[in-house]
């Protein structure tokens, strides 16, 4: 019998790149659990605490031993409260506490021969960068990738050096940006993000389409993808919760019943659309 | 039947005089717990000197899950090592508990809880203590407030999980063993005694009274609220209710079968030790339903009354198996506005107008 634990393992802080004014880039060291126990899939999270401070839910943004060094991982963090004010000043070689991970794991198997729509709003990069890792690791895999990423300005872009990296793969990855607004400098688009599916020239048979950013962008990218004639099943939506324990116990993550922290926070539209206040 | 087919069961007198010899056999394992009087009210609290095992209570504000997961409990303790590392320590395990005299609600309440936790994730810490504990069951005779309706629900004639069930008739009680554990210590403070003809048909007599004195609330079995509530998804019922919600969230904090907790930490200023804890919380709390930016999934009050209400009486029986509403009345009792579960059961079941259902 599984038992239940929320207690943390102690995890190194191998760098802390800031992003933007608000955004650090974490590489960890994954808990020192028992080596198969850690192996995060793309969509899950772990919770992060630092003691005496308290404890919050972040998405794994890139997986161990994918463009990682084995036995790392990497998160995303925003400065938005005490305790993200404090993780975010954690330096290389101090300690955040980690367990995890939490969450559905989606069998890849079945976006295996297909094309691949990435569609990420401001934070909803985070997430999404591992599913990309993980399509560019297994590029054979996949048919045509598109990935369509949005922020407010240009100094909101988060992981610019890997987007540029990805941009320059060409048709391996189809990687198009665009921004709320910029100030003079900025060569790309301005607008919002659905915009980059006007005159859509990629793949629509049989495609998947990821989505995460602010939840006023679910509604406008469904429809658009929708009228494309994606199917219903093959939208991916990450939900973003506030979980308190992870492991489908503390309610606060509840939507329908369902306890989004197991059985999500990756779901399909076609799962969502018959949970009340899901979107 | 039903009534005969409890007599049928190993059904012992017990003499009220033997209480206090009970609650002392039970001290040697347990912490004993049971209705004690404070003030007007009672309360779940230690019985013993000074602190009398009222067996007559009406009911309690709190209900007895408060032993099970406690309103507030520390998951454990950090404690900073020579190399500045943190480890963790979780608490030992405390005495189990032997909770006297439980209504068939609160007995429906905790069978509820158990389901819940034995559901997607087993917390070992609140099934153990469930596990570990003793229950003395207790028969109503009558509604304990206006607002009970146990019967409705069908948890008025529960007794699991109880290891004894107990039927009061005044100077004497009569005693269902329902667990060995139950006739190991019923046997060591009394000599297993079969009730006589007398008492027995005192207790058939008062069971057909009692059938009288609980009146039907709703027109309909629990297990069509459901289909009732599905259907009721778009009712202004909702929101007609909720304009006089205060978001106080009391209606959680007395429900025998809410368990949604919060998590948090505290620190010594120096940093040596903290604790990180959890504590009750639920959805009609202001904030609950939050993420981040400020934006909340359910944040209309018709929103969140609407999820209580749907997850009692829908989303529980599907997932858990149960119906998460015990009919104790309480969340209805100790609303400042007076807004009644029941009322709304009865409006999504078409149980008809206070005229129909008299």
């Amino acid at each position: 019998m599984p038992q239940v634990s929320m207690i943390p393992a102690p995890c190194r802080v191998l760098e802390a790149l800031p992003q933007n004014a608000h955004d650090v880039r974490f590489v960890v060291e994954a808990p020192p659990l028992p080596a198969a126990a850690f192996a995060p899939e793309p969509g899950q999270f772990v919770m992060a605490s630092l003691p005496g401070i308290g404890e919050a839910p972040f998405c794994v943004s890139a997986l161990p031993g994918e463009g990682t060094a084995p036995g790392t991982f990497e998160l995303l963090i925003r400065r938005t409260g005490r305790l993200t004010n404090l993780l975010t000043r954690l330096r290389p070689g101090e300690t955040m506490y980690v367990r995890g991970p939490y969450g559905r794991r989606v069998d890849w198997e079945r976006f295996e021969g297909a094309s691949l729509i990435v569609m990420a709003g401001g934070l909803g990069l985070a997430p999404l960068r591992a599913f990309v890792r993980r399509a560019l690791l297994r590029r054979d895999a996949f048919r045509r990738i598109d990935v369509m990423v949005g922020a407010r300005s240009p100094d909101e872009l988060l992981f610019k050096d890997e987007l540029a990296a990805w941009k320059a793969r060409r048709d391996d990855v189809h990687v198009r940006l665009i921004v709320d607004a910029a100030r003079e400098g900025w060569g790309g688009r301005i607008g919002v993000i659905t915009t980059l599916l006007d005159n859509f020239e990629g793949e629509v048979d049989g495609s998947h389409a990821f989505l995460c950013g602010p939840p006023v962008m679910y509604r406008h990218c469904l429809k658009r993808l929708l009228a494309l004639g994606l199917y219903e099943g093959h939208l991916w939506l990450t939900l973003e919760r506030r979980m308190r324990c992870g492991i489908g116990l503390c309610g606060n993550c509840q939507v329908s019943g369902h306890y989004l922290c197991q059985e999500g926070p990756l779901f399909s539209y076609r799962e969502l659309r018959q949970l009340r206040e899901a979107v | 039947m039903r009534r005969q087919k409890a007599m049928d069961q190993e059904v012992y007198r017990f003499p009220r005089s033997r209480l206090g010899a009970l609650i002392e056999r039970l001290a040697r394992d347990y912490r004993v717990v049971g209705p004690v009087r404070r003030g007007a009210e009672h309360a779940w609290a230690d019985v013993g000197p000074g602190a009398e095992l009222a067996l007559d209570y009406p009911t309690t504000m709190l209900p007895p899950r408060q032993f099970f997961a406690p309103p507030r409990e520390l998951l454990f303790r950090f404690r900073r090592g020579a190399d500045g590392r943190y480890t963790c320590h979780e608490p030992e395990a405390e005495r189990p508990v032997a909770l006297l005299g439980v209504h068939g609600c609160d007995l429906t309440g905790l069978r509820v809880l158990r389901s819940f936790h034995e559901s997607s994730c087993r917390d070992r810490v609140v099934t153990g203590r469930l596990d570990r504990a003793f229950i003395l069951g207790l028969a109503c005779w009558a509604p304990c407030t206006a607002e009970a309706f146990c019967r409705d629900m069908a948890s008025l004639e529960s007794e699991a999980p109880a290891a004894l069930y107990a039927w009061d008739l005044g100077d004497v009680l009569l005693v269902k063993v329902l667990t060995a554990r139950g006739r190991e210590v019923l046997q060591d403070v009394t000599a297993l005694e079969a009730a006589t003809s007398d008492e027995q048909v005192a207790l058939r007599h008062r069971l057909r009274v009692r059938h009288e004195a609980f009146p039907s609330h709703l027109r309909f079995p629990p297990d069509r609220l459901a289909v009732a509530l599905e259907a009721a998804a778009d009712d202004l019922l909702w929101e007609a209710t909720a304009d006089r919600c205060l978001s106080c969230g009391r209606c959680n904090l007395v429900c025998p079968t809410c368990t949604c907790f919060d998590v948090g930490d505290e620190g010594t200023l120096d940093g040596a030790a903290a604790v990180r804890f959890r504590r009750w919380t639920g959805c009609q709390v202001p904030g609950f339903s939050k993420v981040a930016g400020g934006r909340d999934f359910r944040p209309t009050r018709a929103q969140q009354l609407r999820y209580r209400v749907v997850r009692k009486g829908k989303y529980m029986p599907e997932r858990y198996g149960m119906v998460g509403c015990t009919g104790c009345g309480r969340c209805i009792a100790h609303c400042p506005t007076h807004i009644s579960i029941r009322e709304i059961f009865r409006q999504v079941g078409g149980g008809g107008g206070a005229g129909a259902a008299a």
